[in-house]
């Protein structure tokens, strides 16, 4: 073990969580908000909720949760978000956002992880179908068994 | 049989206070204790981060105010979640810092080829996996390029870390937005994102067996 105290090494981490806060949360968060509110002004969040409201409620979320999900998928960040947004005008409840919680990262930041992780890993493209879909059947499970102890 | 290396099973050295880490660390993420009373709440994530002060209303008026919306709100409510990922990430330092992960490696190893069917040296990229998923992606690639594993395996692998990537991290620091609206212990979520982690990997696994047999 190297010299450094606990409370240095703390400090390392907590200097690591600054920086996602920074760079990673900060600005994912906020292009969520501001999502959120174009959808709002424009009526279109109304809109999303009314078309995907059958669906949702599957999960036993609103319409509007889909929302969070195709948040999620450009960005774990985002997703958490859009429910944090969704939540603070009351449009999801604390039941909603425990039921998305999972399934925001087990679908999440497929967009760029395609190329951070598949990519990098050297996955046959052919499969990327696969694991895409994988990924969503995995967040609707999560929903669905959520849905019993949220 | 794959060769012997540093970072094979047999050879990973974890002092008995990597254990306490990693026991440490699942108690004090958990949330078991946050109903508790006393000193034993200094063992929980929850407690340890506390709460902001109110102005006026205690009931609505945080520091971020009431009533906010768009771009502005968001940068507010963005701040609100720094202590909460400073604080998680300063306690994963720690526990990685006494060996608490490779604890977690050591652990894991013996049930990765059942679990997954890829062998037990990709254990520390697993371990890497859940906190980074750069880190994971590029030990995968290492592991497929020194012919440690397989192209069935490396897929595998792959469909393991793509569902919930950078697991730990992401979820401590992004989902910590999220935790103080959860209904549950957070512990609840995050286990099954494990349990489904290893569904979706196993989906994979059945489908290369089954469908894609010509493939790899």
């Amino acid at each position: 073990m190297t010299q450094r105290t606990l409370a240095d090494v703390f400090v390392d981490g907590a200097r690591k969580g600054w920086n996602v806060g920074v760079n990673s949360i900060l600005p994912n968060v906020l292009m969520a908000y501001v999502l959120i509110q174009i959808l709002r002004v424009t009526g279109l969040l109304t809109i999303m909720g009314n078309v995907f409201g059958p669906v949702m409620a599957v999960f036993g979320l609103p319409g509007q949760a889909i929302a969070v999900l195709i948040g999620a998928w450009l960005s774990m960040g985002g997703g958490v978000g859009v429910a944090a947004s969704l939540f603070a005008s009351k449009v999801l409840t604390a039941t909603h956002a425990t039921i998305l919680l999972p399934a925001i990262f087990l679908m999440g930041s497929q967009v760029q992880y395609m190329g951070r992780l598949l990519g990098t890993a050297g996955v046959q493209s052919r499969y990327y179908p696969v694991m895409f879909g994988i990924c969503i059947l995995n967040a609707c499970i999560a929903m669905i068994i959520m849905r019993f102890f949220a | 049989m794959f060769e012997e290396s540093k970072n094979s099973p047999g050879s990973v050295k974890v002092p008995w206070y990597g254990y306490a880490a990693l026991l440490f660390a699942i108690l004090f993420f958990s949330g078991l204790l946050t109903k508790q009373q006393g000193p034993i709440t200094a063992l929980d994530f929850n407690t340890i981060n506390g709460t902001f002060g109110t102005m006026k209303d205690t009931a609505k008026a945080t520091f971020q105010g009431q009533g906010g919306i768009g771009a502005r709100d968001g940068f507010l409510f963005a701040l609100t979640l720094f202590p909460a990922v400073m604080l998680a990430l300063g306690v994963v330092e720690i526990v990685d810092h006494l060996g608490g992960l490779k604890a977690g490696q050591k652990l894991l190893t013996p049930v990765l080829k059942p679990l997954l069917g890829i062998p037990g040296i990709a254990g520390l990229a697993l371990v890497s996996s859940l906190q980074s998923t750069d880190a994971g992606a590029s030990m995968t690639r290492m592991l497929k390029e020194s012919g440690t594993i397989t192209e069935r395996e490396k897929t595998i692998f792959a469909a393991f870390q793509f569902s919930a990537g950078g697991t730990i991290t992401n979820f401590l620091s992004t989902g910590a937005a999220l935790f103080a609206m959860c209904t549950v212990p957070i512990a609840l979520p995050l286990a099954l994102i494990f349990i489904l982690k290893f569904f979706g990997a196993n989906l994979m696994r059945i489908y290369l067996g089954k469908v894609d047999k010509e493939g790899i």
